[in-house]
């Protein structure tokens, strides 16, 4: 007899795997640092440093391969929660979060902080709210959920849409940075590294859906978290004489301070959020990084920490990850692992701002215009940063020196004076976690095109799942590439537009959905379509053509759809008759937290009448065969 | 394949939703205080140290995340206490 997945264990050498993985990315440090030093060119190192870890992956993905449906949806519902953590973690920070965080902080100092305390916050409350109720669904997509739980495929097909705005966002901001770091390491143009990093995340997703990314996702978080805890923890040590970059860049602030005074940093006033952030162009980083609301009032902080929160608890790519545990004791871990390493990630942060500031600034404050600092001339090559002496002193003033946001990361270890080796590391540690992100935001798109649209609309079914899930990756993986390559994105900006979309069109719904025993199927959708509406408005009327002049920032427009939302969905859900007995034991069920998932047990019982109508049809055969 | 009992409303069951939102709305609640008491008392906060930052920006880069963290760990290990009080509750109702 089969034994079905979910009773099955998970592999019990998945430490040593994962060591394994370690110990080769540190080997190859090592090798490098020495070839390095034995005069090896910086084309080589940063070409070898990126493809070796690009070949791990892919390897781990053949590894990771399956035909089976479960493996393929839900990795099997063995995933351990550390690792499921992992998978978490990289999703919420991304490479976004990797390079146009650390550049965001970089300018903004500590008005960025609202980032990452919104993106904890939001793990927090996915893992509260919604995750163990998802995992006790059992859906393999977000928008399935919502069909089972309201027994209605317009719902389901109406979320598959909403989630098409939010998902493309992310992916194509996810897709960018990756695309961005293959460009500036290996002999490729951008427009090429797109269609090399699309193909790469899709081959990804085709060979085993859910279960090769979690697999190859959790060697690109351990790449991106080691990768960059060494560069970090080094230039700690150069800068701070202690290894614990979270603790020590406090004591460079006066130091800091005095550098940017001498540059020219002066004190700004507040301006409104859209503005306040940095973009990709170089600018100068005029604002002093101690500085409290000098680019956005405490009201945008605020503003833009709910956003981002509200975005990152219902983001349907974090919350189909909720299926993959074994019970729904351990996704709760899980989610709890992820806050950990977010809140970690979102902690070292600043000091990497910090520690680039003082070391640049440094830097800058020493060298004369006539003879800039070699990393600054390897920046400037790679189109990351521009100094120029404007005002004729002879040196370069705050004003006078440009870097682009997502380069701040990249030049943190040349400026702190370390070998080259370790900028290779850093960009195949922001890579990888891009790499991680992207992947799963195209499986979620594309599992959710082929379960939720595809299946839901062609009754004949004339394809296999798994074969419809392979074409719809295929296709968005493509669509994604010929997207970036005509549009300029900007990753930060996409995704929290991104963010936005989902906090606006989900949160309200799930809060509903799992919270409230009265809301009705209109109330879900009634919730739904208001929040998407009007974030959507915001974007296409404001943003995109620019009809009001003045666009409502981002995170304003969707923290007003979520109030507008939950009014729609509480109004429409009192306009309507009580939910049906069936709506309401499903609710009941998926509030309890022992036993099978709803859909598994759905799909063996399901099973189980099958075999039970095929043995009657086999036994009234017999009886037929045995009266002749 | 365990069968489970049929879906009803029952006092155990009843308890446990409340305890289960008591505890999501407590926890939330806390921390977005603690935020937005950090955001409005900044300046307050800045006039203190710790380990040479000032006392509000470390809450907001650090303090407040070191916050949630716990809390997220706190809140496994409650709500893990409340299920399992809802199924041993359960059990003594079946025997």
């Amino acid at each position: 007899m089969s034994v079905p997945s979910r009773y099955r264990s998970s592999n019990p050498h998945l430490g040593a795997y994962y060591g394994i993985v370690t110990a080769t990315l540190v080997s190859l440090v090592i090798v490098l640092a020495m070839f390095e030093q034995l005069g090896w060119s910086q084309a080589g190192l940063g070409q070898t440093m990126m493809l070796v870890p690009l070949a791990l992956y892919l390897f781990i993905a053949v590894g990771a391969r399956t035909g089976q449906t479960e493996d393929f949806f839900a990795s099997g519902r063995r995933v351990p929660p550390v690792y499921n953590g992992f998978m978490l973690a990289a999703i919420a920070v991304g490479g976004v979060g990797f390079l146009a965080y650390t550049g965001t902080a970089f300018f903004l100092g500590f008005d960025a902080m609202a980032i990452g305390l919104g993106l904890t916050f939001g793990m927090l409350a996915a893992a509260i709210l919604f995750v163990p109720y998802l995992r006790k669904a059992g859906s393999y997509t977000l928008p399935s959920f919502f069909g089972h739980r309201f027994r209605s495929r317009l719902l389901r097909a109406a979320a598959s849409i909403a989630q098409l705005p939010p998902l493309t966002l992310l992916l194509a901001a996810e897709i960018k940075i990756a695309a961005l770091l293959a460009s500036l390491f290996l002999p490729l143009s951008f427009a090429a590294a797109v269609i090399v990093m699309s193909a790469l995340i899709a081959a990804i997703a085709i060979l085993g859906g859910m279960r090769s990314i979690t697999w190859a996702g959790s060697a690109e978080f351990l790449v991106g978290a080691v990768g960059l805890a060494a560069v970090v923890t080094v230039v700690s040590i150069l800068l701070t004489n202690l290894p614990a970059p979270q603790l020590t860049y406090g004591e460079l602030f006066a130091d800091l301070q005095q550098a940017e005074t001498e540059a020219g940093a002066r004190p700004l006033s507040p301006d409104a959020t859209a503005a306040a952030l940095p973009g990709v162009q170089p600018r100068p980083a005029v604002k002093p990084f101690l500085q409290p609301f000098g680019a956005q009032g405490p009201v945008a902080f605020v503003t833009l920490f709910l956003s981002l929160a509200l975005g990152t608890a219902a983001l349907p790519t974090l919350l189909a990850r909720s299926g993959v545990t074994a019970t729904v004791a351990e996704q709760r871990r899980a989610a709890a692992w992820g806050v950990l390493f977010v809140a970690a990630f979102a902690m070292t942060v600043p000091a990497m701002a910090a520690f680039a500031k003082f070391a640049i600034f440094r830097e800058i404050a020493e060298a004369k215009a006539s003879a800039l600092p070699a990393w600054l001339t390897a920046l400037s090559d790679m189109q990351l940063a521009r100094a120029s002496d404007g005002n004729g002193d002879g040196a370069i003033g705050a004003a006078e020196f440009l870097i682009g946001r997502d380069g701040i990361a990249l030049a943190l270890p040349s400026a702190a004076g370390l070998p080259y080796v370790l900028t290779a590391l850093m960009a195949t540690a922001a890579l990888a976690i891009a790499l991680a992100a992207s992947a799963s935001h195209l499986f979620s798109l594309a599992a959710s095109l082929a379960e939720d649209l595809y299946r839901t609309f062609d009754r004949r079914q004339a394809l296999p799942r798994i074969v419809a899930a392979w074409a719809a990756i295929a296709a968005t993986a493509l669509a994604a590439a010929v997207f970036l390559v005509i549009a300029d994105v900007d990753p930060l900006k996409a995704s929290l537009m991104g963010l936005a979309f989902a906090a606006s069109s989900f949160f309200p719904v799930l809060l509903l959905a799992i919270w409230w025993p009265r809301c009705t199927k209109w109330g879900a959708m009634a919730a739904m379509a208001t929040g998407f509406a009007v974030i959507a408005g915001d974007a296409i009327l404001g943003g995109a053509l620019g009809i009001f002049g003045a666009q409502l920032s981002a995170p304003l427009a969707s923290l007003i759809g979520v109030v507008l939302a939950l009014i729609a969905g509480i109004a429409a859900s009192y306009v309507q008759a009580a939910p049906s007995r069936a709506e309401a034991d499903y609710r009941l069920a998926m509030r309890n937290p022992d036993g099978e998932s709803i859909y598994d047990r759905a799909q063996a019982r399901a099973a189980a009448a099958a075999a039970s109508s095929a043995a009657a049809r086999a036994e009234q055969n017999e009886a037929t065969e045995a009266i002749r | 394949m365990a069968v489970e009992r049929p879906v009803s409303e029952d006092p155990a069951r009843v308890r446990h939703q409340i305890q289960t939102l008591i505890l999501a709305v407590g926890i939330l609640s806390i921390v977005l205080f603690a935020v937005v008491a950090a955001v409005a008392a900044l300046s307050w906060f800045n006039r203190f140290g710790f380990l040479h930052f000032p006392l509000g920006f470390y809450l907001l880069a650090q303090g407040l995340l070191v916050l949630i963290v716990v809390m997220a760990f706190w809140f496994i290990r409650i709500q893990e206490r409340i299920d399992q009080a809802r199924a041993e509750s359960e059990e003594w109702i079946g025997q």
